[in-house]
């Protein structure tokens, strides 16, 4: 983050600098919310092109409860962690250890000493835990002042280093007597296990937190131009250290439901969620650079993601091809959302 | 000087280093309500420098501030806007990717509960625009990314005064504007003064200066040449004050002038 009042004491030269000279005329009216509408459109068509390829090729298997509930419990994990990721793009930032984390969160939780305490005191542990860890990634970044980039990527290393000591690279059972953290994956209600309405919740909380507050508010203004939000009296450090804590916490509920999915705690949990993460955060249409995207086109491009791992499963493909197709899919987006980009400035 | 008005804000002996070099020697400012003051002087003479500190941006080595007559410090940007001084910055400090509203309440959004109150910070925006006669802005949901050079500086402008300012301090607003864009900026410089806001405006373009100011304060390599009335003086002698430090009888007295090279 560049600081212009360290600068030397040389006033600009006139007119040098001034950034309203980049648009001598009006530019045709844009509206913002417009054009995200018009990206979310883009996604809801790709994501019902997929549907309709599932229905078509594998018409009793693809559109049944059964699949549909699997795709959102998937997209469930992954899903929570791409809001927290969603925040931290858009202010400016990245996180490379999301995964890692939550691995960290999981093992923490099912270790016998916390086991002991039952289920509660485990799913507080996990969010602790997850929550701690990207207080430490806000930390560095914001008041150590290190590239995002750089102080993730030593988290991800060292969350997944202190998770393998911890559970001795072993996987850690839950225990049967805190089976209530697998009831939300078992318990249903309206034939959508528990932990649905989790990544429901936390899908609208951060809607509500990014659009409708002023941390949300906030957070546009420092991924989109944080000299501007340090001078209107925002400060930006907090604001960063706020982002990444939030992503921890992400983090750590993303291991509530992967330890009720899996029933169990482990190192190698989430293991590239930190790529699939960022990948559906691009493709619903967030700028990697900052100051602009939304929750909503992030889930619709993580749900885009899971359907074509279900798809490419229940048509019994190569893993590999999924790999492949999920990278073209990027290019394509990222390609699509340049061209749209364009046309407003 | 016969002044009617007690100054609004009021420096005096301000001074300013950065590490070895001496940026701000002893200066004395005041800027007056309804009242245009231009502060004028050459590239490192220390403007900005000097708003910087009245900002709060940056503390000052020594010095007294008095605002209304009472003394203050000024301790940071928040407690510089809490006063009432308003700053409007040379690159704007305007963020693109938002729109007029939500520019022009950044970092102070009004909140009904946890939630913003969009329509309340909409219609203060329309009324501070409308105010302030800014007619050029279609519509207040406008990202600033889509608005003219001039349209920005109006939307900085409109920002420091909703906040119920007693001093707007302009950095070079008409810097990079076209002659008609220019225009409408300095007209609303007027009427900010107008409607009984001391506004500091710094300016190399002594076109504008002469346009709307009422004082002119000259610095030269970090002092005080001179303050002096705008209808007394002539450009000539303005860029003179700039440029050497003094003009006849005005300025600095030709020892200082030397010593400070």
């Amino acid at each position: 983050m560049k600081d212009v009042s360290e600068r030397p004491p040389v006033d600009d030269p006139p007119g040098g600098r001034a950034a309203g000279g980049r648009w001598p005329w009006p530019a045709p009216g844009l509206a913002g919310a417009g054009a995200a509408g018009v990206r979310h459109a883009g996604l809801v068509a790709a994501l019902l092109l997929l549907v309709l390829v599932g229905v078509i090729t594998k018409p009793d298997n693809f559109a049944t409860t059964g699949n549909l509930v699997s795709i959102l419990a998937l997209a469930a994990t992954i899903g929570v962690i791409t809001v927290g990721m969603t925040f931290v793009i858009i202010g400016g930032g990245i996180d490379l250890s999301v995964g890692a984390i939550m691995a960290l969160a999981s093992v923490w939780a099912t270790t016998v000493a916390t086991q002991s305490y039952g289920p509660v005191v485990m799913a507080l542990c996990a969010i602790l835990v997850g929550a701690g860890a990207g207080l430490v990634n806000g930390l560095l970044i914001s008041y150590g002042r290190m590239v995002p980039f750089i102080a993730t990527l030593a988290m991800l290393v060292a969350a997944r280093g202190l998770a393998q000591r911890m559970s001795d690279r072993r996987t850690q059972l839950v225990r049967p007597e805190n089976d209530a953290i697998m009831a939300l994956s078992t318990t249903k209600v309206l034939g959508l296990p528990l932990l649905v309405y989790i990544f429901a919740a936390v899908v609208a909380a951060g809607w509500v937190l990014l659009n409708r507050t002023t941390f949300g508010r906030r957070t546009f203004a420092v991924g989109g131009n944080p000299e501007a939000a340090r001078l209107a009296g925002i400060d930006v450090r907090r604001h960063t250290l706020l982002l990444y804590t939030l992503s921890g916490l992400c983090c750590g509920i993303a291991a509530i439901i992967i330890m009720a999915r899996t029933t169990t705690g482990s190192s190698t949990h989430g293991d590239l969620y930190e790529l699939d993460a960022i990948a559906a955060v691009i493709i619903g249409g967030t700028l990697l650079t900052g100051g602009r995207g939304t929750i909503i086109g992030s889930i619709l491009g993580l749900l885009i993601f899971t359907v074509i791992t279900n798809l490419f499963i229940l048509n019994g493909l190569d893993t590999s091809d999924q790999l492949i197709a999920k990278g073209v899919i990027i290019v394509i987006a990222v390609l699509l959302q340049r061209r749209g980009l364009r046309t407003p400035t | 000087m016969a002044d009617k008005a007690t100054p609004v804000l009021q420096l005096t002996g301000v001074n300013k280093s950065f590490g070895a070099v001496k940026v701000l020697h002893d200066v004395d400012f005041a800027v007056y309500p309804g009242q245009v003051t231009a502060l004028v002087g050459d590239n490192g003479a220390g403007k900005s420098t000097l708003i910087k500190c009245i900002a709060g941006i940056h503390p000052v080595d020594s010095g007294q501030f008095f605002f209304e007559g009472r003394p203050v410090a000024i301790g940071g940007p928040r407690e510089a806007a809490a006063l009432g001084i308003e700053v409007v910055y040379q690159d704007l400090a305007l963020a693109d990717n938002l729109d007029i509203v939500q520019n022009m309440f950044l970092g102070r959004e009004r909140t009904r509960g946890v939630v913003l109150d969009e329509a309340s910070m909409e219609e203060s925006a329309r009324q501070t625009l409308s105010r302030l006669s800014v007619r050029t802005v279609k519509s207040v949901r406008q990202m600033v990314a889509s608005l003219s050079g001039g349209q920005r500086q109006t939307v900085a402008i409109a920002k420091a005064v909703l906040w119920e300012s007693k001093v707007v301090i302009l950095d070079e607003p008409t810097a990079a504007l076209g002659v008609a864009q220019t225009r409408q900026v300095l007209d609303l410089v007027r009427r900010l003064a107008d409607t009984g806001h001391a506004v500091v405006l710094i300016s190399h373009n002594m076109n504008d200066v002469f346009q709307v100011a009422d004082r002119i304060t000259a610095l030269y390599l970090g002092r005080v040449a001179a303050h002096v009335e705008r209808a007394a003086v002539t450009s000539t002698q303005v860029v003179e004050l700039i440029t050497a430090g003094r003009s006849g009888d005005l300025g600095l007295a030709p020892t200082t002038a030397e010593n400070t090279l």
